[in-house]
Formats: C-alpha cells, sequence, structure tokens
C-alpha cells in the first residue's frame, strides 16, 4: 500500500472514530495527513516506521497542530517548535496522525478530566479506557492507529494499556528526551510508547530513544536495539512480589496472572516470590512528590508567560489568579493545591522529604530485588479490569489507588511494560514486567516470548 | 480534620489560583482526604540519615554551558500579541506597573 493509501485509510478510521463518540482525539485533519504522506514520500530512504501513522498523545508538542495538554488553558496554543521525539518519528517515516486526549496535564487515571470531556473504553462505552494516556490506548486498541505515543509520571500508560488491551513500554527514566513534554513532574515524566504487540511497542520506542542534546537528563546511552523474543525463557528468572498479589486482588485478575505465570514456568522460566514491602507506600509517596514538581512546573501557565490570559480589574496578582482559577479544571487545581501545601513551611519536612526517604526505600526494594538474583518481576499492572465512568470521580483517593501496581517502577525509574494476558468477563486484563535499569531490550524479548504463547483474547477463569 | 478551609485559602493564595467560596467546603474535604492518606508515610518511622533520592540511574552529568540556537517554525513576532524592535510588549498590568 503507498503511504498517501495508509494516509487516506487512517483518515476514514478517525473519522469513523469521531462518529462513533470515542472521544479519544483532539486534533486530527485529511489536509495534514496528506502534508504527512508526501512528506514521508520525499523521504531519501525508508525507515523504520516508514508509512505508519501514529497518534501523539496532546502533551507532546507539534508545530502542525494545537497542544493543549487537555486543558482549557492551553485551548488553541501552538507550539513553535517540534518535541525530539516528534522529529524522530517523522525521520523514521512515520506519519503524525492525530493529538489524542487525555487527563489534563497528564493528571488523573481514566480520561475523565480533560477539559474536552472523557475518552470512552473502545469495547465499553460506560467504562473508562484508563489514564492518563486514554486517548492513545483507545485509539491503538480500536484499531485507528498500530502505535502511539503517551506520556508516564506515575504509570500512564501501563494502566491505561492494561484496561484496553493493548501494550504499553515505560522506559527507564533518562531514556527518552522530554523535549517538548509538557513537564508534570519532572523527576518522574517519561514518554512512552503503545502498540498493537510487543514488537510494535518495542520498534517505536527504538525510534524515540538515545541521548539528546536539548534534554540534559536523557542518559548517554544508544537507542535500544531490540532483541528477538527466545523460543524458551531457560535461564530467566521470574520474581512476583507478594505485596502485588494481595487477597482482595480481582479473582479474574488473578486468574490470568495465575495462567501467564505457569505459562512462563512451562517455557522454562524460573519463578520465585520476592518482597518488595515498601511498595504499599508508593501510592501515598507519589501523592506528595508528583504534586510538589507539579505545582512548581505549573506556574508558567499564569496568563503572562503561557495560557489563555483572563482579563481582570486589579493587579498582576488578579491576573494570575483568575487566570488559573478559570484556565486550570478540579483535578489539576486539587494537585497544585495538594503540591504547594506540602512544600510550604511547616509542612515540608513532615512530607515531601518524608516522602523522598520513602522513595529512596522503594529503590532500595528493587535493586535488592534485582540483586538477589531475579532478571524480571512479574505482577498485575491493574487490581482491577477498566471501571465504570464515574465510579471513582468523588473521591480521589480511589481514584489514585488504581495506579497501586504501577506507581512503584515510576517512582524508581526501572522500565516496566504492561502486556494483555487474557479477559475477565469480556475485559482486557493486563500483565506486569519489570526489569532493572536499561535492561528494556531483556524485558521485550520475554514478553515478545510470553505475548507468542498466551492467548490474550481468552477469558480466564 | 487536619486541613482547614483557611489552609486551603492559603495555599490557594500561595500558588496564585482563585477558588471560589462556593467550592471551598468540597475542596477543603478533598484536600483533607488527600493529605490525611498521604500521611500513611509516618508509619515509616525514623528515615533521618536516609540518602535524598536524585532523579535518574545515571545521575545527570555536568555539561558545558553552549548556547544553542532554537530552530522555530514561527519568530517570536508571530507567536507574541505583539513584538517590538526585539522585545515582548505586554499589557500594563495594574499594581506592578504602579509599584
Amino acid at each position: 500500500m503507498s503511504v498517501r493509501a495508509a494516509a487516506l485509510e487512517t483518515g476514514g478510521r478517525l473519522a469513523e472514530a469521531d462518529r462513533k463518540g470515542l472521544n479519544a482525539v483532539l486534533a486530527w485533519s485529511p489536509e495534514a495527513l496528506d502534508r504527512e504522506a508526501a512528506r514521508v514520500d520525499a523521504l531519501p530512504a525508508k525507515g523504520l516506521l516508514h508509512g505508519i501513522p501514529v497518534a501523539l498523545k496532546d502533551n507532546i508538542v507539534t508545530t502542525e497542530q494545537p497542544s493543549t495538554c487537555g486543558s482549557r488553558i492551553l485551548e488553541g496554543y501552538v507550539s513553535p517548535f517540534n518535541a525530539t521525539v516528534v522529529d524522530r518519528l517523522r525521520a523514521a517515516g512515520a506519519m503524525v496522525a492525530c493529538k489524542s486526549n487525555l487527563d489534563e496535564f497528564a493528571m488523573g487515571s481514566s480520561t475523565e478530566h480533560s477539559a474536552y470531556g472523557r475518552v470512552r473504553h473502545p469495547m465499553d462505552p460506560e467504562r473508562v479506557p484508563g489514564g492518563s494516556s486514554g486517548g492513545s490506548a483507545a485509539l491503538v486498541a480500536s484499531g485507528v492507529v498500530p502505535m502511539a505515543l503517551g506520556s508516564e509520571t506515575g504509570g500512564s500508560v501501563r494502566q491505561p494499556a492494561s484496561f484496553c488491551g493493548v501494550v504499553g513500554v515505560k522506559p527507564t527514566y533518562g531514556r527518552v528526551s522530554r523535549y517538548g513534554l509538557v513537564a508534570f513532574g519532572s523527576s518522574l515524566d517519561c514518554i512512552s510508547t503503545f502498540g498493537r504487540t510487543v514488537a510494535e511497542a518495542e520498534r517505536l520506542l527504538a525510534v524515540i530513544s538515545g541521548p539528546d542534546p536539548r534534554d540534559a537528563t536523557t542518559v548517554e546511552r544508544p537507542p535500544l536495539e531490540p532483541v528477538p523474543a527466545p523460543a524458551s525463557l531457560a535461564g530467566v528468572t521470574i520474581g512476583l512480589p507478594r505485596e502485588y498479589f494481595p487477597d482482595d486482588l480481582d479473582p479474574g485478575v488473578r486468574a490470568a496472572c495465575r495462567r501467564a505465570i505457569d505459562r512462563m514456568k512451562e517455557l522454562g522460566a524460573a519463578i520465585v516470590e520476592v518482597a518488595l514491602p515498601h511498595s504499599r507506600y508508593a501510592v501515598p509517596t507519589y501523592y506528595i512528590i508528583a504534586p510538589a514538581e507539579a505545582a512548581a512546573n505549573l506556574a508558567r501557565f499564569d496568563g503572562a508567560r503561557y495560557g489563555a490570559r483572563k482579563s481582570v480589574d486589579g493587579d498582576v496578582r488578579a491576573l494570575y489568579r483568575a487566570t488559573r482559577g478559570q484556565g486550570f479544571g478540579a483535578e489539576v487545581r486539587r494537585r497544585i493545591l495538594v503540591g504547594t501545601y506540602v512544600l510550604s513551611a511547616g509542612y515540608h519536612d513532615a512530607y515531601y522529604n518524608r516522602a523522598q526517604a520513602a522513595r529512596m526505600r522503594i529503590v532500595e526494594d528493587f535493586t535488592g530485588a534485582f540483586a538477589s538474583g531475579v532478571d524480571l518481576l512479574f505482577t498485575p499492572t491493574c487490581p482491577t479490569p477498566a471501571f465504570k465512568a464515574g465510579e471513582k470521580t468523588s473521591d480521589p483517593v480511589a481514584m489514585y489507588l488504581a495506579d497501586i501496581f504501577v506507581c512503584p517502577a515510576s517512582l524508581a525509574g526501572v522500565p516496566a511494560m504492561s502486556l494483555p494476558i487474557g479477559r475477565s468477563e469480556g475485559l482486557p486484563v493486563g500483565g506486569q514486567l519489570i526489569a532493572p535499569y536499561f535492561q528494556e531490550a531483556r524485558m521485550l524479548s520475554v514478553a515478545g516470548t510470553l505475548e507468542r504463547h498466551l492467548d490474550a483474547a481468552a477469558e480466564v477463569r | 480534620m487536619s486541613v482547614s478551609p483557611r489552609d486551603v485559602q492559603h495555599v490557594a493564595r500561595l500558588a496564585e489560583l482563585a477558588v471560589d467560596d462556593a467550592d471551598l467546603p468540597a475542596l477543603t474535604a478533598q484536600m483533607d482526604r488527600i493529605v490525611s492518606f498521604v500521611a500513611q508515610l509516618s508509619e515509616l518511622g525514623d528515615l533521618d540519615g536516609v540518602a535524598s533520592y536524585l532523579a535518574g540511574p545515571e545521575r545527570t552529568p555536568l555539561r558545558e554551558d553552549v548556547v544553542r540556537p532554537a530552530e522555530l517554525a514561527r519568530t517570536p513576532a508571530a507567536i507574541a500579541p505583539e513584538f517590538v524592535d526585539g522585545f515582548f510588549v505586554v499589557p500594563k498590568i495594574g499594581a506592578m506597573e504602579e509599584s
């Protein structure tokens, strides 16, 4: 198929998704797709992603479309530069298909907190696709695009990947440039990949990874080199952290995990139980550190530097307050307030400094487990399959706990991924693999072997 | 309750965020719920002496401070509401201009 034909078909699928009310897309046009196809056709050589349409979470800036972060405060904002990952995708022959919907400024676990409306789960519109990269996950799951970029701060790619039944990969912190990713929690943020298969998510990560002089936090390591999935898992030791299989784990999730573990054992892997005792503190730790960093990062959206300015009578502070008060949605306002609270005089030691120390304990748990001879950890990605829209919006803490199994790897900065491992009452269930720093290739090769030997569309009891 | 409406108003002022009076009771309750939840870190006991966390597996190295040109798709004049003689012109803003 020619690139132009692929662009045309992608446009047809995007229009159909719009008609169905998926609400996963914030910006796309047939004209922009046509321009992308012409640009790819003019490239001197075919790259790794030749002619493949890729969706971008709308907190990754592009010069061709608005970048709103799902917020009213950035309505209509068009960046004067492209994110590094966008330049790399395009150089590899990919077409930027669209900008995808997200929880406002990537703060949420259900994509219900977008100023542009909630994203529907592709298999059940009453349910959420997860978040905050719910638009990207829903687009891959519904076949609109084969690959998409999201971003993770505390599990925002792995969790929606699990809910939607696709593959989501978070690399080691610093593996992928964040130049052009609108900052949320700078010690946590990672651009991450979605694919229908392990190989697709891996190929996308290979293209975007590698150091970038424009992002001083990228590590001086070469781009990811994909490794073929081995025929067996002999010689691989998989650790099962007991804290991730609590008594109240959803029975369908437990059954799917059990089947995946049995399959890894049949494929030759050694399975051992390990302990990550501080993981139970990951969510409270995260909900101190991430809001604190967000409060600082989002200070720039004040109507003077960035953001749609609200005109008010009064001084400059009145302008800031009105712009921010009206421009940010409820969840973003809550997190800015919590972040400001935990950083304020009198509370800094009790909350922020304590969370930093707890974070070190979580890191030590992971390094200790891997030092004991475990190659990879396996856990459920989420405690339940996709929940219903509105089920958790009135209680922020209940929403935060949806990320209980994905937060720890984000805090530690280690690579982790979710892959589909079965269905429970028709809904996808994801299994999570977590690897030592920079061991993405090994993690993905094991995932590839498991994927090949597991019917992820099968109901598991 | 560990978070009071007054605390919320105080941090809202620090954060330069307008909060409607009508939203204050619900926001206070939610803030209190979140702050009480994260306070469970007190269970970890004495954490004095635990090394500070530094982001990333490889500490960010010091690099030469080199000015690099940023290639922009649009010039500042095209982005800003007003750009004159190399300067961004902003509206006169109340007390800041007068103080």
